[in-house]
């Protein structure tokens, strides 16, 4: 007998499991995957919501806003001015209420002033020119963006301070100067040529053009819109931006004791606001029922709250002067027909409705039109704003236009984003054949800066349907109460002009920044790896996204999908 | 939150568990936990088909895969040679399925434990017996389907981690694989605490057995907590009991909304069911 | 030769007992059943005496016991366990379990009735029972047999890496005193070398046992069982001789006594043969020519051996104190088959005789020595007890 054959019996194991392919059973596999959060694909400006938001939970303050201002060079005024679809795209909103992401931004933005810190230097120094015309939201940001990638950038404005409405139009107890002014004045920093109170016209294009490579208007909508029934050319009766414009230079009309403002809308309760804290009685008469008010429900709560008198669904028939050099309005309620095509207003009187309103003022808030008489000659219109394609080039090779001017949509981080956007354009306009291509770029680069590339391109991808809220696991989320930020009381409010809402203190600022979803965003928590049973997913902290599949053990069984708590890894269908 | 678990390399990818398992999981946990220095025995069950097709193993530890009913008698016939060759630092564990623990493991099992053998004893309960195609154990729970009971199991889940208790070994605990962090901190506890057997039951899904998708595994064991059906807790020499993770207001509805094998129950059966876990919670709340 | 160890008055169960001191098994797990308790109560004696250092298991059942047995084993040290009966049938599953596994444990099992009914009586049905689980199996004849098989079995057991039963019958050995010469310390030490096997479980190997196989891996592996098996033989004569050498006994693995010119052959196993040698001896002083043939070695069956023996015998009557219902007495089956096709092959006829433990006297024995002689035997076994 063979003694090794009778010691080696056939039963011990020899080798492991390893050496098997048992990834071939699966039809689909995981991949990791940076998808689409809500409130990055509602923001305006499209601001990398998710990424600051966990840099501030990391408690990395610096990283966080200076993603923001990768984006977005105004991140107090933003914080405090915007409408915040964000925050309505929310995920948590199904769950337990939206992150106050706009209370964040303002956070960030203030701690930036705060701290004093810099936006970063441009990326290179290029020869082009651009004329940017209007230091409005748009023009600011176009600005930005345009020397942020090196062109040499010369803002003009007809005013002899920038800012444009938020400097002249967004009362101060809502957007404090010094806090636009700090913003502006680090954008400025940067290197940006600033002509102040000059005022550009149509007449002004040729010199621009032969001294600029590229020309952006947006110089926004200034015109008010005026209503038959009222009187012109009557000291009574007043733009509502003109009105703010005069607040806003500290030079106030007189108004009387009985204000009347026109309108819904945003700037409709900023005039109401001011007109209260002046002394005035006020009254807002709006076509709109209150519900249907295209002011959002906050700016409309505090103006009532502060004291003015909401008459709404109403509609202006006749003004007549009356006793004591006031104006008398007759008034009908009003219905909207709901025949009206989308967009569109079609008020129906009420028979028998018929109400009368005195006033010492009437302020019109019913919105603005561009000033184009003189540009008619040089672009093309449409309508009452100026045309431009998918590339915010007007019909005038090298002339971009964005903004109020270009967009009925008036919100100033919706004019921020198309800055954003049209400064993008405009350095393709101009670098199309790489004239313009900073020599560093051309040069072989070191492999650190090829991972580093690599990196920033795996995290700004994002791929696949946007985050649903039934893609995150609430499990790996405990309920926790959303916070937004507190206000002066409104009986404290009508004797000035300081900011009534109060920004958040670090520690409700970590609170908030922790209950992001980061939907779609990895945060590198490792539930991939540990709830892997084929243990195929590996970490690599040399790859952008940390973690590897192994495509020789991945089942596709799914299991990191589910567990992901927000929707960063996906499935990758194969054909067999 | 995210989870933090050391782990040393033992479990192998390349095993045959189907995609999903939450056994496979399980076994990640222990074994890595466990780590190099340990002998592990694997009765009949899918373990064992998970520790590989002969001649690979997905372990890189000795196993022994014992008959069925004999896993503890195994294992502790393993660790006294190796007491007997001066050896006192190699675990022994014994990783076996619910049939085998329950039924017809449970003499040796209990034997093991009055002996006070120095074994770690892990069952793997998937309420039933699954590798041969979805059969009643005594472990299956009240109403649930298996092809041995079609109308539904007429009788309650026996209450295994009590009546190890019941036994004073030094340590037990209830585990599932949707807290893994959990799982491996009892697997090491198990390890530090010797001087008798160390027992853990540990709930885990089993995609085929109850009719839930591949990946749902740990949402379904996560369930099972939350709903109070399966609470996590930690008995210390019989007496000294601690709750980890108990029910959390959880309908045991939506525990059995997501597994094909309750989608007979009425709102009646529903009902009972209810009443039955929150009559065990009751009982069992006292102990803490 | 090494010093000759202590003579004792010891029953049959105590002289295993002694052997397994002199082997020392590190692992012993336990059942109790009689009448094979007093083996196991002798070495917790001797555990107890501190003569003997080994960890004892008080298993809560025989099945149980054979199972960490077999683990014992397999983590490398060496085995020891005895039963009777039910037990060794409630070990049925894990007695091929540990001749799959190559588990070189040795077991002594004393050959007791089977229920039911319930019976205490000496009948070596339980552990033939078991002939095809792989193991090699010992009959013993008496304590001192039994001592030195003890000793012997581990030897072969340990070369072939197969599990061996050392069997001797229930009261008529187990509960018997005799003067038992026990192998010295010293004497064992040379002839049972340590127990080292080359695959074990040991995290420092990291190999396993025991996962699926393929059919063919299957049937590899039970063709080297059957190979190492088919050893055994060899490997076993060996041993004896060497223990010959070494303490003055010797058993081979079939014993022929007083063969020479018989007419009649008279076969068979255990404690049935030292009456059938009083029967022989009384015979031929009375001019009959008988002899007699006794198989120690039951497996493997030594068949080639029993051929050369019974070449030319002419007739052969085989002694059963074993019934299987429907084939008879097990020896006799087994020497038919062993005989068949030979030439010239001896004629035989298979007597159950002493089953269920009734007394067999040497005068009995004569008797049916003689009525074979002059009948034609049966195609099956006869009822002669």
């Amino acid at each position: 007998m063979s003694d090794a054959k009778a010691r080696i019996p056939s039963i011990w194991t020899t080798g492991w499991t390893d050496q098997l392919r048992t990834g071939t059973w699966r039809n689909a596999v995981a991949v990791h995957k940076k998808r689409g959060a809500p409130c990055h694909g509602a923001c305006p400006v499209e601001g990398e919501i998710p990424l600051w938001v966990r840099q501030m939970r990391e408690g990395d303050s610096l990283g966080a806003w200076q993603t923001l201002v990768a984006h977005n060079p105004l991140p107090a005024v933003v914080g405090r001015t915007c409408h915040h679809p964000c925050e309505t795209g929310c995920n948590r909103n199904d769950y337990d209420g939206a992150v106050s992401i706009n209370a964040l931004e303002q956070y960030l933005g203030d701690l930036a002033i705060q701290e004093d810190w810099a936006l970063p230097a441009p990326e290179a120094e290029l020869e082009s020119r651009v004329a940017v015309v209007g230091a409005g939201p748009a023009g600011l940001s176009c600005a930005y963006h345009l020397r942020r990638r090196g062109f040499r950038v010369a803002l003009y404005d007809a005013n002899p301070e920038l800012g444009g409405v938020l400097r002249y139009g967004v009362p101060e107890y809502r957007l404090p100067r010094k806090v636009l002014a700090a913003e502006v004045k680090r954008i400025v920093a940067l290197g940006v040529e600033v002509v102040a109170g000059r005022a550009l016209s149509a007449r002004d294009l040729p010199e621009l053009e032969e001294n600029f490579a590229a020309v952006f208007i947006a110089f926004g909508a200034q015109a008010p819109k005026m209503l038959p029934q009222f009187p012109r050319d009557d000291r009574r009766v007043m733009g509502g931006l003109a009105f703010l414009r005069l607040v806003a230079k500290a030079d106030p009309p007189e108004l009387g004791a009985e204000v009347l403002v026109i309108g819904g809308g945003s700037v409709a309760m900023d005039v109401a606001g001011c007109a209260l804290r002046l002394g005035s009685r006020v009254r807002v008469v709006s076509l709109e029922s209150r519900e249907a008010l295209p002011a959002t429900a906050e700016e409309v709560e505090d103006a009532l709250l502060e004291g003015a008198t909401l008459i709404d669904a109403a509609m202006v028939k006749e003004v007549e002067e009356a006793q004591g050099g006031r104006l008398k309005l007759r008034c009908l309620k009003a219905e909207l027909d709901p025949a009206a095509p989308a967009g569109a207003i079609w008020p129906l009187e009420v028979a028998g409705s018929d109400f009368e309103l005195l006033a010492d003022t009437v302020i019109l808030a019913v919105g603005q039109d561009p000033e184009l008489a003189d540009w008619q000659e040089s672009v093309e219109l449409q309508g009452r704003l100026v045309k431009v394609d998918r590339r915010f080039m007007t019909s005038r090779p090298g002339l971009f236009a964005a903004g109020d001017l270009a967009s009925d949509q008036r919100l100033v981080s919706v004019a921020i984003g198309d800055g954003k956007r049209a400064a993008g354009c405009i350095a393709d306009y101009l670098q199309g054949g790489k004239r313009d291509r900073p020599k560093a770029e051309t040069e072989a680069k070191t492999a650190a800066e090829a991972t580093e590339e690599t990196n920033a391109e795996a995290e700004a991808e994002a791929e696949g349907p946007e985050v649903a809220f039934s893609d995150i696991n609430t499990f790996y989320f405990p309920k926790k109460e959303p916070r937004q930020r507190e206000k002066v009381a409104a009986c404290e409010r009508s004797s000035d002009f300081r900011e009534i809402k109060l920004g958040f203190n670090p520690a409700r600022a970590a609170l908030q920044a922790e209950r992001c979803f980061s939907c779609g965003a990895c945060t590198k928590c490792d539930n991939c790896f540990y709830f892997c049973p084929d243990m195929a997913i590996v970490k690599d902290p040399s790859l952008p996204l940390q973690y590897q599949v192994l495509d020789q053990y991945c089942k596709g069984c799914g299991c990191c999908l589910a567990e992901c708590p927000r929707g960063a890894v996906s499935a990758k269908e194969e054909s067999k | 939150m995210s989870y933090q678990i050391e782990e040393q390399k033992v479990f192998n990818s390349g095993h045959s568990a189907c995609p999903g398992c939450s056994e496979a999981l399980a076994i990640r946990f222990i074994l890595n936990t466990l780590g190099p220095d340990t002998i592990a025995v694997v009765p009949p069950s899918c373990i064992a088909i998970i520790s590989g097709p002969q001649p690979l193993s997905s372990m890189r530890i000795p196993v022994y895969q014992s008959t069925l009913e004999s896993s503890a008698a195994s294992a502790a016939g393993i660790k006294r040679a190796l007491t007997a060759q001066g050896n006192d630092h190699t675990t022994v564990v014994a990783i076996a399925g619910d049939g085998g623990t329950y039924d017809i493991g449970f003499q040796s099992l209990s034997s093991a434990a009055e002996r006070g053998e120095d074994i770690i004893y892990i069952c793997l309960d998937n309420e039933g017996y699954m590798n041969t195609g979805s059969q009643k154990s005594s472990a299956t729970p009240s109403l649930a389907y298996t092809t041995s009971t079609p109308a539904g199991k007429g009788t309650p889940k026996k209450n295994m981690a009590e009546i190890m208790a019941a036994h004073d070994i030094p340590y037990l605990a209830t585990a599932t694989t949707g807290y893994p962090e959990d799982l491996a901190r009892k697997v090491a506890k198990a390890q530090r605490l010797t001087g008798g057997l160390r027992f853990i039951v540990a709930l885990v899904p089993c995609l085929d057995g109850w009719g839930i998708p591949d990946s749902a595994g740990p949402k379904v064991s996560r369930l099972a907590v939350e709903s109070g059906v399966f609470p996590l807790y930690e008995v210390e020499n019989g007496v000294n009991y601690t709750l980890n993770f108990g029910p959390k207001d959880v309908p045991v509805a939506d525990y059995t909304a997501l597994q094909k094998r309750y989608r007979h129950l009425t709102a009646k059966d529903q009902e009972f069911l209810q009443k039955e876990v929150d009559g065990n919670w009751a009982r069992l709340a006292k102990k803490f | 030769m090494s010093a000759q160890g202590k003579r004792l008055l010891l029953n049959g169960n105590h002289a295993v007992s002694y052997a397994v001191k002199l082997a020392a098994p590190r692992v012993i797990p336990v059942y109790p059943i009689t009448p094979q308790t007093p083996i196991l109560e002798k070495i917790t004696d001797f555990l107890a005496d501190g003569e003997m250092d080994a960890e004892v298991m008080t298993m809560e059942s025989e099945h149980s016991a054979m199972a960490a047995a077999i683990t014992a084993s397999l983590a490398g040290v060496r085995v020891f366990t005895a039963t009777a009966s039910q037990g060794l049938l409630l070990m049925h599953e894990m007695l091929h379990y540990a001749s799959g596994a190559r588990a070189p444990i040795v077991m002594a099992n004393v050959n007791r009735t089977l229920g039911s009914p319930w019976g205490f009586w000496p009948d070596q049905t339980d552990s033939l029972a078991q002939r095809d689980v792989g193991w090699i199996q010992y009959y013993c004849e008496n304590g001192q047999e039994s001592h030195d098989t003890t000793l012997l079995a581990f030897r072969v057991a340990e070369q072939a890496m197969l599990p061996a039963m050392v069997i001797h019958e229930a009261f008529y050995v187990s509960h018997a005193l005799e003067a038992v010469e026990l192998v010295s310390p010293e004497q064992a030490a040379s002839y049972l070398p340590p127990f080292a096997p080359l695959h074990r479980l040991d995290p420092l190997i990291g190999e396993s046992w025991g996962n699926t196989v393929s059919q063919q891996m299957f049937q590899d592996h039970r063709r080297d069982l059957g190979e190492a098996m088919e050893g055994v033989a060899a490997l076993a004569k060996a041993a004896d001789r060497e223990l010959e050498a070494l303490v003055g006994r010797g058993y081979g693995i079939v014993e022929q006594y007083r063969c020479d010119g018989a007419e009649l052959v008279i076969a068979t196993m255990g404690s049935m043969t030292g009456t059938a040698r009083d029967a022989v001896d009384e015979l031929r002083s009375e001019g009959v020519a008988v002899g007699l043939l006794k198989v120690k070695l039951f497996r493997p069956f030594p068949a080639t051996d029993v051929r050369e023996l019974l070449a030319g015998v002419p007739k052969v009557m085989v002694l059963d104190r074993n019934f299987a219902p429907g084939t008879g007495g097990f020896l006799f089956q087994e020497l038919k088959s062993a005989l068949y096709g030979m030439r010239g092959a001896p004629p035989i006829h298979g007597y159950l005789a002493g089953v269920g433990g009734t007394s067999i006297s040497p005068a009995a024995i004569k008797e049916l020595a003689r009525g074979a002689l002059a009948e034609e035997p049966s195609a099956n076994s006869v009822w002669k007890g």
